[in-house]
């Protein structure tokens, strides 16, 4: 990852929401995204040129375009018209990003469009978000790696975020994941948490 | 065999699928896998059908088509009759908003230039308050009433519109809450597909979603009506039935709702039993 200071930034044509630019490179800000978030309170993973990207929940696509400034290619998938309006955009502009309009939980609907993943980047607002993400699993590469954040207000708002928290690593370790990282977003983002997880060999 | 966006691929042979830019289109609208014997695609296997010659080829095409497939997406979802009804009904209720703000702001400049006014025992509705205000001010105060009185204006004519379109989108629920009331469910509800998979208890409390959060969280009582409290058979019917009858109306808004969808035209047979049962219920406990 690319950090001035302690400013984590990405290489790559500015301008896609008004970002701050500094020395050339488009500042990430973390309170607008969980995953620049995730960079400032965790270790995350780190995004080399090579990777092939999944990413559920693109919505306007400004984390996308951050992404996709360190990748290979995004494999953006995005559920709402009125955000992919802005997705489309981001994907006019920029070679490697793939819109695809598809609800997440379907995968068997984009699966014929997608390769196999080395990382797999999920950011849904739905309470069944742990079965998505194992669902999507089927495109990961074995020791590909999933990022999963996890927003416990959409979970059950009745459920203490903790529990939530602790039921979806239960969820993802049952399923045969591997944890490696799970940090709460605060103070960036409330009552999200970033799971970091890879895929063992079978 | 595995069929892709490219062709179908299977047994070390490839069939490049072949048609102009909307039947591939089509084809990625439609496709779909079956996730139990699912291989994921490997884009050497394009190259190999013939269906682009590099990386930087195969990721542009499928970006191309992609990109088409989510236009056409949009403009189908955006074409459906609810999605403007949507925009008109919440710049309705957003005009409300503002015409409140700026008449209580107005007013308070007003007592400013005349500190002898005060509205305590006058019956003076906002709207002639904002004429008297337009009339004896000068400036900048003078047009803000005025302005307050067009967008009034603005206001008038765009509730009768989403009414009109309401009764054309929706035909069963307006007629059994009138076409505002109706649009307002939509709006909530985020459409009339998403509004025709609600069930009857949420409809009941469409709107009312700080009284049921608190009412799931702690103790409070749960709330009875959200908007359907607008329509007067609710706000109207005696407190001891109210909760009845909007549950009933509840009822009857869900099956109306999955009409309105799925058939899309008047249903009379059922609107006569339902108006019947909704005042029934009203009536009942009359002393």
């Amino acid at each position: 990852m690319i950090w001035i200071g302690d400013v984590l930034v990405s290489q790559g044509e500015g301008g896609v929401y008004n970002e701050r630019m500094l020395g050339g490179a488009r500042v990430w800000d973390p309170h607008r995204s969980k995953l620049s978030a995730l960079y400032h309170v965790g270790r995350g993973i780190e995004l080399t040129p090579g990777m092939r990207v999944l990413y559920l929940g693109a919505a306007n696509g400004t984390t996308v375009s951050h992404v996709a400034d360190y990748v290979d290619v995004v494999y953006a998938v995005e559920f709402a018209p009125r955000p992919m309006q802005d997705l489309l955009e981001v994907s006019r502009r920029r070679k490697n990003v793939i819109p695809i309009m598809a609800d997440a939980a379907r995968p068997e609907q984009y699966a014929p469009l997608v390769e196999a993943v080395d990382l797999l980047y999920q950011d849904v607002a739905q309470p069944e978000q742990a079965s998505i993400a194992l669902r999507n699993c089927s495109f990961l590469k074995t020791g590909g790696i999933l990022v999963l954040m996890l927003k416990t207000r959409s979970v059950d708002v009745r459920k203490e975020p903790a529990e939530v928290f602790q039921d979806t690593l239960d969820a993802l370790i049952s399923a045969g994941l591997i944890v490696q990282e799970s940090v709460w977003l605060a103070p960036y983002h409330h009552d999200h948490a970033a799971i970091v997880c890879t895929k063992p060999e079978v | 065999m595995q069929s892709y966006w490219f062709g179908d691929v299977g047994d070390g042979c490839c069939t490049l699928f072949i048609g102009d830019s909307n039947a591939i289109i089509d084809r990625v609208r439609s496709i779909s896998a079956n996730m139990g014997s699912f291989v994921p695609l490997e884009w050497e296997k394009a190259v190999l059908c013939g269906a682009c010659r590099d990386r930087i080829d195969y990721l542009s095409r499928l970006q191309a088509v992609c990109i088409a497939a989510a236009e056409r997406s949009i403009r189908e979802q955006y074409s459906r009759k609810d999605a403007e009804l949507l925009q008109m009904v919440r710049t309705l209720d957003e005009i409300d908003t503002v015409i409140n703000l700026l008449s209580e702001r107005a007013a308070e400049w007003y007592l400013v230039r005349h500190p002898a006014f005060s509205r305590k025992y006058r019956r003076t509705p906002a709207h002639v308050l904002v004429k008297t205000m337009r009339e004896k001010s000068k400036g900048a105060l003078g047009s803000v009433a005025a302005e307050i009185e067009r967008l009034a204006e603005t206001r008038t004519t765009l509730a009768k519109e989403v009414s009109a379109r309401a009764n054309d989108v929706m035909p069963n629920t307006s007629a059994l809450i009138g076409g505002l009331v109706a649009a307002r469910l939509l709006s909530h509800a985020g459409g009339l597909l998403f509004l025709s998979r609600l069930p009857a208890s949420a409809i009941q409390v469409l709107g009312a979603r700080t009284a049921l959060f608190a009412h799931l969280k702690t103790r409070s009582p749960c709330p009875k009506h959200g908007i359907i409290f607008q329509h007067r058979r609710v706000h109207n019917a005696p407190r001891d039935v109210r909760g009845k009858v909007a549950r009933v109306l509840a009822g009857k808004l869900a099956i109306a709702a999955r009409l309105d969808y799925f058939r899309g035209v008047v249903a009379p047979e059922f609107l006569d039993a339902a108006q019947e049962r909704i005042d029934a219920t009203g009536r009942r406990s009359e002393p």
